[in-house]
């Protein structure tokens, strides 16, 4: 049935993908024919480049927010010092585990969605829909996901801080659909999260007390022990790589902003407690 | 009518005419540099004058309010695409302004049938040394309104009529002592200019263009008379600050205290 009166729509609403879309942006679904063709003549399976483990855990003052530096294809080797936490703006970060071609791009989308509604609606977005942004970004994926080419199961991290009111840390985790999970403590995902989850798990049922309690020094401790303990079983993830000093990526979230631990203190813990 | 040319540049004049009438009594914008980058400045009533348009630049505006925002949107899906599709350092003011926002507003300005932007812009982008700022001023018909000044100046004002401009701009050279001012001095200083300006351009009208007269004004009263029924509205770009967006809106708080002692 026609409504008697159309429904009205925003003037403009900030939608930077629907910009991008009109001036000729092309989303997933030429790619994915074109991988499609590709992957049929090569008789191969994927060969896409893929970063492994990532973790988000919340703790005191924030998120915690970690990776690992490896990124394979297959079983190759490809890059050891990959960087799998991108911050999406003051107080957000988007950890990524899957293929890095499709993820950074989506990362730069978000980035400046976020940065466009801003500035065109004169408000931030709300958590809640910078959590949907992305959801959307992995729906419109969905044939490059089903190609088995570009798949990513990305955490959203980030700290609220709506409407002057200390909202406290929180993360999101997805499926490779787009269906949106809000992690209670801690969220893993990649090749080695199931190592990662499961000691997070222990840690927090019976290490003395909840990881929510943890103060930093204590959280980045449990970080880097569960990231050498998924190294070890996970071929896919590096951990520490003492040979050439290659140390994972550590960011915290507080209600200050985003700070990286430097390789300087995250050398010194490896030294002293992993 | 429009087939005849002299006809042609009779409608553009009266057009010219129109919206500088408009325009006469839109409220002043002040750009000035401070210790840690740009402030500007404007006093408003209801709706909001100063802008970001991305993480470099700002915007502000005078003229109807939904021809800023018209031209407040243009700027900012600009930027955001070309920041997207190259990079951020890629975003530049003068790209900016003269292959996007000063061809929409000529072309605006041309389309004699329909209605044109009653609006003047002035952008402000802060560069990785203070040498490196700059700050561009738009006419509603597209041209760069060059500054009256020759010096190339960290500061400059926009308003309604040419006479506002002056005043304001010679005010500015009498006071512009130190450049390392505090963000505090700037915001005391851009007020007072904002006050000889709004003053010049209220003074002005009714009376004939071609009167002489060089009037005594006294800033800070005519600024607490417009405070009654007004606020002041400012923003900064900021060099310190840690983020890539530079710019800050300044809450009351900080006006205010700047301001108390005025």
């Amino acid at each position: 049935m026609d409504h008697p009166l159309p429904i009205p729509q925003f003037l403009h609403d900030g939608d930077f993908l629907g910009v991008l879309k009109a001036h000729g942006y092309e989303t997933a679904p030429r790619l994915a024919q074109a991988a499609a063709k590709f992957q049929h003549e090569m008789g191969k399976g994927s060969i896409a480049t893929e970063g492994t483990t990532v973790l988000a855990v919340k703790y005191k003052d924030g998120v915690l927010v970690a990776g690992d530096r490896r990124a394979t294809a297959g079983n190759l080797v490809m890059y050891e010092r990959a960087e799998k936490l991108i911050n999406i703006d003051e107080r957000s970060i988007l950890a990524i585990a899957g293929v890095p071609a499709v993820a950074f791009e989506m990362a730069r989308v978000l980035e400046h969605s976020f940065k466009y509604f801003e500035r065109s609606q004169l408000q931030e977005m709300s958590t809640a829909g910078k959590v949907r942004s992305l959801s959307k970004l992995l729906k419109d994926n969905l044939p490059l996901t089903l190609q088995g080419v570009g798949m990513v199961v990305p955490i959203f991290a980030t700290y609220e801080t709506e409407g002057g009111k200390d909202g406290g840390g929180k993360v999101y985790f997805y499926d490779a659909l787009g269906a949106q999970f809000e992690g209670v403590d801690y969220s893993a995902s990649g090749s080695g999260s199931l190592a990662v989850r499961s000691v997070l798990h222990y840690l927090n049922t019976w290490g003395g007390k909840p990881l929510g309690k943890y103060n930093e020094s204590e959280i980045v401790i449990a970080a880097l022990r569960v990231l050498d303990t998924a190294a070890d079983s996970d071929t896919a993830t590096s951990g520490y790589n003492p040979k050439s000093d290659i140390f994972p990526i550590v960011r915290v979230i507080t209600k200050e902003g985003i700070r990286e631990i430097p390789d300087s203190e995250l050398s010194r813990v490896y030294k002293s407690e992993v | 009518m429009i087939e005849e040319p002299y006809r042609w540049v009779e409608a553009i004049a009266n057009r010219r005419e129109y919206i500088e009438d408009q325009l006469r009594r839109g409220s002043p914008v002040v750009a000035l540099d401070f210790a840690d980058g740009l402030l500007l400045l404007t006093v408003s009533r209801e709706t909001r004058k100063v802008f970001e348009v991305y993480d470099r630049v700002a915007f502000a505006a005078l003229g109807h309010p939904a021809d800023i925002e018209r031209m407040r949107l243009v700027a900012i899906d600009l930027a955001h695409i070309e920041g997207f599709n190259r990079a951020v350092a890629d975003v530049s003011l003068r790209r900016l302004v003269n292959f996007g926002m000063s061809p929409a507003l000529k072309t605006a300005f041309e389309e004699v049938f329909s209605a044109p932007h009653i609006v003047k812009i002035l952008l402000a982008e802060l560069g990785d040394e203070p040498a490196q700022d700059s700050i561009v001023k738009l006419d509603y018909d597209g041209s760069l309104a060059r500054s009256e000044i020759e010096m190339k100046e960290s500061f400059d004002v926009l308003a309604g009529t040419a006479d506002a401009q002056k005043a304001m701009l010679d005010y500015l050279v009498e006071q512009n002592g130190n450049q390392r001012r505090s963000l505090e001095d700037a915001l005391k200083l851009a007020a007072k200019t904002w006050a000889v300006g709004m003053d010049t351009a209220e003074h002005h009208e009714g009376k004939q263009d071609d009167e002489p007269e060089k009037r005594e004004i006294d800033p800070e009263k005519v600024l607490k008379e417009h405070l009654k029924s007004r606020h002041v509205e400012a923003a900064v770009l900021e060099r310190s600050r840690p983020a890539t967006k530079k710019f800050r809106l300044l809450d009351e708080k900080e006006i205010r205290a700047a301001l108390k002692d005025l």
